[in-house]
């Protein structure tokens, strides 16, 4: 069997230990104000961020880093890790990706395969976003564009869908149903990433979701850190 | 079959649009912030550089004369406000990005704020006709203990007459960004007529207005986010988040008068927190 689809399904776990349970990018604050109190419109917002967020600016920006990383171009993955973490566009966003790109970082330093150069570059860099540290990894283990961009949406895909299921709240079977049929558009999403690598492609207009992340930071009483 | 009429200005039509650029430089001298460089090329210039402040802050009416950008036009405008000194940007009416049979409408401005420097640019809303076909990126770079406060407000579609932005392009590309180019913060949208991304919930959900207002070169300050956060838009909805070097407020909205009303508010607090000045409205803005 392909030894990278291991690697894959350990980056892409939910027992990765970076804490991406914690966060709810917005919807806890959608759920909190009544925007969305059914599985329906569940689905439609984490289908909508997958289709206008991640795939248009997260995931390009994983492509991008993977490439910087694999070949070795330090001020390259530096110039793109801020790029990136510029942005997030509220303060509980960017707190999200760096306390998991920390969390990552910090890991793969721990791995005996990952090259002296990256642990290096990793460590110079004061603030990592996680897609900079996922493509690191990405990176050292060699694992396809396309499979990379898949597992990177999965895994926050599968991540939200739980956050729905514990905030609106609805079934474990319904969650499984969400997932099922998201999954579905990931393919496509990953393809749509890869076109989109180059940094003036990125875009991030979602104000509905930045709303929602703004109000989040005052809400009363919360379950996630965004 | 009439014939057409002669364009108002004198300024040759380029063979696919109007280029206009504009250049210009305050610089402080003395105790006065003074416009001490203003080249313009094409139907963009200065209406009127004032000072109803007093000598310290030079207000500038930017002025496009064809009231409206349509489609082949290039606008460029660069202004460097100098160390110390202080400048304010409004336009006398609303922007206008008109229907365009095909080619693109470009607009690029630059704005450098030296060290110690304060910049508003506080331009009046801006309207996407249906089918216009609009592409609009501004830098704004700021030196070491510079300031700036700076809004834009879209409404997609001429609202009041019934009309929606169901076909066509508005790509807007902001991006705050420190002298050696580094990013401190950007923020791209390209928006399609009819773009599902306009009726989502994570997008505009189907709102027609929409506004941010940033307060950059401020550390995130705790009073400044609970006085502004204590502001409330009357219609639509506003949001607050500080980032290290930049503060973000956001709404969605479908009156401009509102999401107007609401950005001069926080300008008027944001003002007096972060300039010591209390609010002085243009009074362009009132005609």
């Amino acid at each position: 069997m392909n030894p990278s689809l291991i690697r894959l399904l350990h980056l892409a776990s939910p027992a990765l230990p970076v804490g991406a349970f914690s966060y709810s990018q917005g919807l806890e604050w959608v759920v909190e104000s009544g925007s969305i109190t059914t599985e329906a419109a569940a689905k439609q917002w984490i289908s909508d961020a997958l289709h206008f967020a991640l795939a248009r600016c997260e995931a390009p920006a994983l492509i991008a880093l993977m490439r910087a990383w694999s070949s070795e171009d330090k001020a390259e993955i530096k110039r793109l890790n801020v790029e990136f973490i510029s942005t997030r566009e509220t303060s509980e966003i960017r707190a999200e990706s760096l306390q998991m790109g920390y969390s990552l970082a910090r890991l793969l330093r721990d791995l005996d395969d990952m090259p002296s150069s990256y642990r290096e570059a990793l460590g110079e860099m004061s603030e990592i976003a996680f897609p900079t540290a996922w493509a690191a990894a990405a990176a050292t283990w060699q694992l396809g564009e396309h499979d990379a961009a898949t597992s990177y949406l999965w895994a926050w895909l599968e991540n939200q869908v739980m956050a729905a299921v514990k905030l609106v709240p609805l079934g474990q079977t319904a969650g499984q149903r969400m997932l099922a049929a998201l999954a579905t558009d990931l393919p496509q999403l990953a393809n749509d990433a890869i076109a989109r690598a180059a940094e003036n492609n990125w875009e991030n207009f979602t104000p509905g979701m930045t709303l929602a992340s703004s109000l989040h930071e005052t809400q009363y009483t919360r379950l996630f850190r965004s | 079959m009439n014939a057409p009429l002669p364009p108002l200005v004198t300024e040759q039509k380029h063979s696919t649009g109007w280029q206009a650029s504009l250049n210009l430089r305050v610089e402080r001298r003395g105790n006065r912030s003074a416009l001490t460089h203003n080249l313009h090329n094409g139907p963009l210039r200065v209406q009127k550089a004032l000072h109803p402040e007093g000598d310290d802050v030079c207000q500038i009416l930017i002025l496009h004369p064809p009231a409206g950008i349509a489609g082949g036009d290039q606008l460029r405008i660069a202004l460097e406000v100098g160390n110390n000194a202080h400048a304010q940007i409004t336009t006398p009416g609303a922007g206008k990005w008109y229907r365009s049979l095909g080619p693109t409408a470009n607009q690029r401005i630059h704005l450098d704020v030296a060290e110690n420097a304060v910049l508003e640019w506080l331009p009046q809303e801006v309207i996407v006709f249906d089918r216009a076909i609009a592409d609009t990126e501004t830098t704004v770079t700021l030196a070491a203990g510079a300031k700036a406060i700076g809004w834009d407000i879209v409404c997609l579609g001429r609202t009041a007459s019934g009309e929606s932005f169901r076909q066509g392009t508005y790509r807007q590309s902001f991006r705050l960004q420190r002298p050696d180019g580094s990013p401190i913060w950007r923020e791209t949208m390209n928006l399609q007529g009819s773009d599902a991304a306009m009726s989502s919930k994570l997008g505009l959900a189907d709102h027609t207005v929409f506004g941010t207002l940033w307060l950059a070169g401020i550390k995130p300050d705790a009073a400044l986010l609970e006085a502004l956060r204590g502001l409330s838009i009357s219609q639509g909805t506003c949001g607050i988040s500080a980032l290290p070097d930049v503060t973000a407020v956001r709404l969605v909205s479908n009156s401009s008068e509102a999401a107007r009303k609401y950005f001069e508010a926080v300008w008027a607090i944001a003002r007096m927190h972060i300039l010591q000045r209390g609010a002085i409205t243009p009074r362009i803005w009132r005609t």
